[in-house]
């Protein structure tokens, strides 16, 4: 019976002629945000690696020179994609892809896309997550809102009911049907989830696993809305409005609110204010009284009276002293602005309870390591690969200076001992506990959405009889 | 008759708590919107602020402390002196370019919170300076903000059609329609008046607030531009209350009314300008910015190895700054003729991202035709000062601060090493070469011209006449056909 009413409600929504241009318009659109995610993305991949070697043999083949003129040589090292960005580029365009590590100095990340793009970027980037997340929920409502509105409204529904079939019954073939198209549609972006893992690094099976569970869920929320809604409402028209409200309060006003809400509530100084509180904090007389406490210190623990006397270069033992002194305050400085930021990102979280869209977004691109979390995980990792290659410098040079007859000068042997950055994206297991109010928020929609469709169907049941 | 019809809509409108619905969830937009314009705007203008009084106490302290650094007789490092113009140069100097928002700005955010808009200027190299930005959480950046842009363009169209989509077709379901014909009311007429009394109940509320908003909290508006943004407000919207007169005429049921008023708006505000915008980008893509750094080291690198040759085609093209040969041996000088060499070698990558932008603000300039909603947010960021036009006018305005400034310290150096400034004798500080910073270049901005968008007006106007014409003449024909079945 379940099987001739699944058939029934296939062939029905094959019949809605209107229904199929706007599936296949959708189609299309996922289709070539697929096309050229992936397009993009190999060409930033080959990009990637070109100019990470470039980089590094510039590294190498610097030539001879003080320790400390190659540590403001620097370098730059370039944040990597995740395998499943090319599906969910989330906050990619609108976060630096270059980090320049050099001495003194703790950066931010430079050359965000977005500053390169035209003022149209603004009504959002057409990618496969922008697709499902945003366009596929209202094909959901375009196609169930009037599942079983309108048999109501017809008159339909009494007589389905008195030819024996329970309206449990009923609402798992329409809701079922309902669901299989919305995955059919969405089939391209989980299958292109799964082919992806097959090329992405070992251990981030949880992520595509995550992905795909993640889309799921939502999609059958909004399927389950869909048909809940349509069992409640008199008509299909008031069916349509309802879940037309609820779509536009979830997926366009709850997440602008939120995140204005988040940043009033948690507000981070301006870039100027932030230099200009980092240049006074750093060069203060508290440093230069901390320098002279630690030369005397240093005289006293060797016996001597003068940094001459000392058996080391004491310009490399003071260089190595200022950057341990300025890696405080850039811990404290930015740590604080990192802390705000994470809340800002909780608070934002916090309001998946209200929008299974916010649910989503931020499951979605914790997935796809296209987050701010996981764009700090990147330059957490730069930050502390800067500070070695400073300590490893200007340990040299305390050690070795001394030895040398005029300007001191090291070479490549010295310059290998700094390995290449390599960054890879964690696993995603030890990272779930940041996202633990949109993944139980997904769980908690679905699941009272599915206890309240069986109470619809009980209802509905009461009601016909 | 028609004052009938209006008083009678008005009246369904109250039955249905409607009017207070509309009424209510439009002025809370309005509100909303505008405070959070508002905010953005006002933080902006506070940074602008704090940044001119920072470069001012900069200034002061180099002033009141030029006695103490004259009287010094402890060592002291030229990177470390105010009064040194090296220092000054490379690293101490306060100097910002700003671009203070207009008292338009609350209208629209638009591109302000991803474009920067204060940069700190030092001597070297302007691709250093010309890439910092303000630091927000790019969540922000990607979700955009609550401001009277995004709730005239996606939300007062959704709340338009909400009001209207059942105009007329509840009548003729009901029957009600024969009945009012027979009294002299057309189809058309009925539309017209449904459709303005709801309208009227989204926009009036609205436009009152936001202008009065505007005009309360933003010191400076000028009529002119409230005037122009309730134009583009009222001919937008006065389209989509057209789009839907025109769904009604084709006198389908309210259901079918409202899912093809919301396919087009999801088409128009959703699908058109995100497909737009990927086109544009796909046809003329910018180039990689990992390129650029790495032709930017790579120039660097040359500039170093090549210092001498440097140096020497850098007094080739100043010829005024190499009076004497002892300029040649300055560190200063050297740097500042690398700074200037690498710059050169960078010019061709810098323009291509230029020429690129250019082309693709040209075509989407063309292309934003296709869709109203891209066609307000242009005009109204650009009102609000906070598009391409205005950036662009503003990045031209700092690379010739960011020039000046170079050639302010380039000649001040070179005349100080030619007069043994930096090194008046072994082992002594360097003489005061700067004792007051009030002669350093000053960034200024030419006050931008108010953008009228005529094209967009006039392309609204076109589509508004196009399908009134069309849904009175789908609307008269039904007039025939109803009165027909009247008569029979």
């Amino acid at each position: 019976m379940l099987v001739e009413m699944l058939k029934k409600e296939w062939l029905e929504s094959a019949r809605q002629g209107q229904l199929g241009w706007v599936g296949i318009t959708l189609l299309i659109l996922l289709l070539a945000a697929l096309a050229s995610g992936w397009y993009t993305s190999s060409e930033q991949q080959s990009l990637y690696q070109d100019v990470t070697n470039a980089e590094r043999h510039r590294w190498l083949h610097q030539g001879e020179k003080g320790p400390h003129s190659a540590a403001h040589y620097g370098v730059y090292v370039i944040k990597p994609s995740s395998h499943l960005s090319v599906l969910d580029p989330g906050l990619s365009e609108y976060q630096g892809k270059v980090l320049r590590l050099e001495a003194h100095k703790q950066n931010d990340s430079l050359f965000r896309p977005s500053q390169d793009s035209i003022a149209m970027q603004r009504f959002g980037q057409l990618s496969p997550a922008f697709v499902v997340q945003m366009l596929m929920p209202l094909l959901i409502i375009l196609m169930g809102h009037a599942l079983l509105a309108a048999e109501r409204q017809q008159g339909t529904l009494r007589q389905l009911l008195a030819s024996g079939v329970s309206t449990a019954k009923l609402m798992m073939a329409k809701g079922g049907t309902l669901y299989l198209t919305t995955m059919l549609f969405a089939a391209p972006v989980l299958l292109f989830a799964l082919y992806s893992q097959v090329t992405a690094s070992q251990g981030q099976g949880g992520r595509t696993l995550l992905f795909i569970s993640g889309y799921s869920l939502y999609l059958f929320i909004w399927c389950a809305l869909t048909l809940l809604l349509s069992s409640w409402m008199r008509t299909p028209r008031q069916a349509l409005v309802w879940l037309l409200a609820i779509w536009a309060v979830s997926s366009l006003l709850l997440p602008r609110l939120a995140m204005t809400s988040a940043t009033d509530q948690f507000p981070i100084q301006s870039g100027r204010e932030f230099a200009a509180k980092l240049e006074s904090e750093i060069y203060t007389p508290e440093r230069l009284q901390a320098i002279q406490e630690f030369k005397q210190n240093t005289l006293q623990a060797h016996g001597v009276s003068s940094t001459d006397e000392l058996p080391f270069d004491w310009s490399g033992a003071q260089l190595q002293f200022g950057e341990q002194y300025s890696d405080q305050v850039f811990d404290r400085l930015y740590g604080q602005r990192a802390v705000l930021l994470n809340k800002q990102t909780d608070a934002y979280q916090s309001a998946a309870v209200l929008s299974p869209f916010i649910a989503l977004q931020s499951v979605s691109m914790a997935a796809s390591a296209t987050d701010l979390r996981h764009h700090q995980l990147f330059e957490d990792a730069a930050e502390q690969h800067r500070r070695v290659m400073q300590a490893t410098l200007n340990n040299y040079q305390r050690d070795h200076a001394k030895q040398s007859q005029g300007a001191f000068q090291a070479g490549q042997s010295l310059w290998e001992q700094i390995p290449a950055f390599s960054f890879s994206y964690p696993r995603i297991g030890p990272l779930l506990g940041h996202y633990l109010t949109p993944l139980l928020s997904l769980a908690t929609w679905a699941l009272l959405l599915l206890i309240a469709l069986c109470f619809a169907a009980r209802r509905l049941q009461k009601e016909m009889l | 008759m028609k004052r009938l019809v209006v008083k009678y809509e008005l009246l369904n409108l109250r039955r249905e708590k409607l009017l207070l619905l509309l009424f209510a969830a439009s002025s809370l937009f309005a509100v909303l919107a505008f405070y959070n314009g508002y905010r953005f705007s006002q933080n902006q203008a506070l940074a602008v602020t704090a940044a001119q009084q920072e470069q001012q106490t900069a200034n002061n302290t180099i002033r009141q402390g030029l006695a103490e650094r004259q009287a010094r007789q402890g060592p002291l490092n030229w990177w470390d002196d105010k009064h040194d113009l090296r220092g000054q140069a490379f690293y101490l100097m306060v100097n910002y370019a700003t671009k203070a928002p207009l008292p338009t700005a609350a209208i629209a955010v638009g591109q302000a919170d991803i474009q920067p808009y204060f940069f700190r200027m030092l001597v070297t190299e302007k691709q250093h300076v010309l890439h910092q930005y303000d630091y927000t959480h790019p969540l922000a950046l990607l979700l955009g903000q609550l401001d009277l842009a995004f709730v005239i363009i996606y939300l007062l169209p959704l709340l338009l059609i909400g009001a209207c989509f059942n105009a007329l077709s509840e009548e003729k379901q009901s029957g009600q329609l024969r009945i009012m014909m027979l009294q002299g009311i057309s189809p058309a007429t009925l539309v017209a008046a449904q459709i303005l009394v709801r309208a009227g109940a989204v926009m009036v509320p609205f436009l009152l607030i936001s202008n009065l908003c505007l005009w309360l909290f933003s010191p400076g508006i000028t009529f002119i531009s409230l005037l122009i943004f309730s134009l583009l407000v009222l001919l937008y919207t006065g389209f989509w209350l057209a789009l839907t007169a025109w769904v009604i005429s084709l006198g389908k049921n309210a259901a079918n009314n409202a899912a093809r008023l919301v396919t087009a708006w999801l088409g128009l505000v959703i699908i058109v300008p995100a497909v737009l915008n990927i086109l544009i980008m796909t046809l003329n893509p910018s180039p990689s910015r990992l390129v650029y750094v790495d032709q930017m080291r790579s120039h660097t690198d040359k500039v170093n190895q090549q210092a001498a040759q440097t140096l020497a085609n850098f007094f080739q093209d100043h010829p005024e700054l190499a009076k004497t040969g002892t300029a040649t041996n300055d560190y200063a000088t050297s740097k500042i003729a690398k700074i200037l060499a690498v710059e050169q070698a960078m010019q061709p990558f810098d323009d291509a991202f230029v020429k690129v932008l250019h082309k693709q603000n040209q075509q989407a300039g063309w292309l934003k035709h296709l869709s109203p909603a891209t066609l307000l947010h242009a005009a109204l960021i650009d009102l609000a000062g906070n598009g391409q036009l205005r950036h662009q006018a503003f990045m031209q305005e700092v690379q010739q601060h960011h020039q000046k400034l170079q050639t302010y310290f380039a000649s001040r150096i070179a005349l100080a090493a030619q007069n043994g400034d930096f090194a008046p004798c072994s082992g002594c500080n360097a003489r005061v070469t700067l004792a007051d910073a009030s002669d350093i270049p000053v960034f200024s901005s030419q006050a931008s011209l108010l953008p009228i968008p005529y094209g967009a007006m006039l392309m609204l106007v076109l589509l508004i006449v196009l399908l009134t014409f069309a849904s009175t003449k789908a609307l008269s024909k039904m007039h025939q056909a109803q009165s027909q079945t009247v008569l029979v």
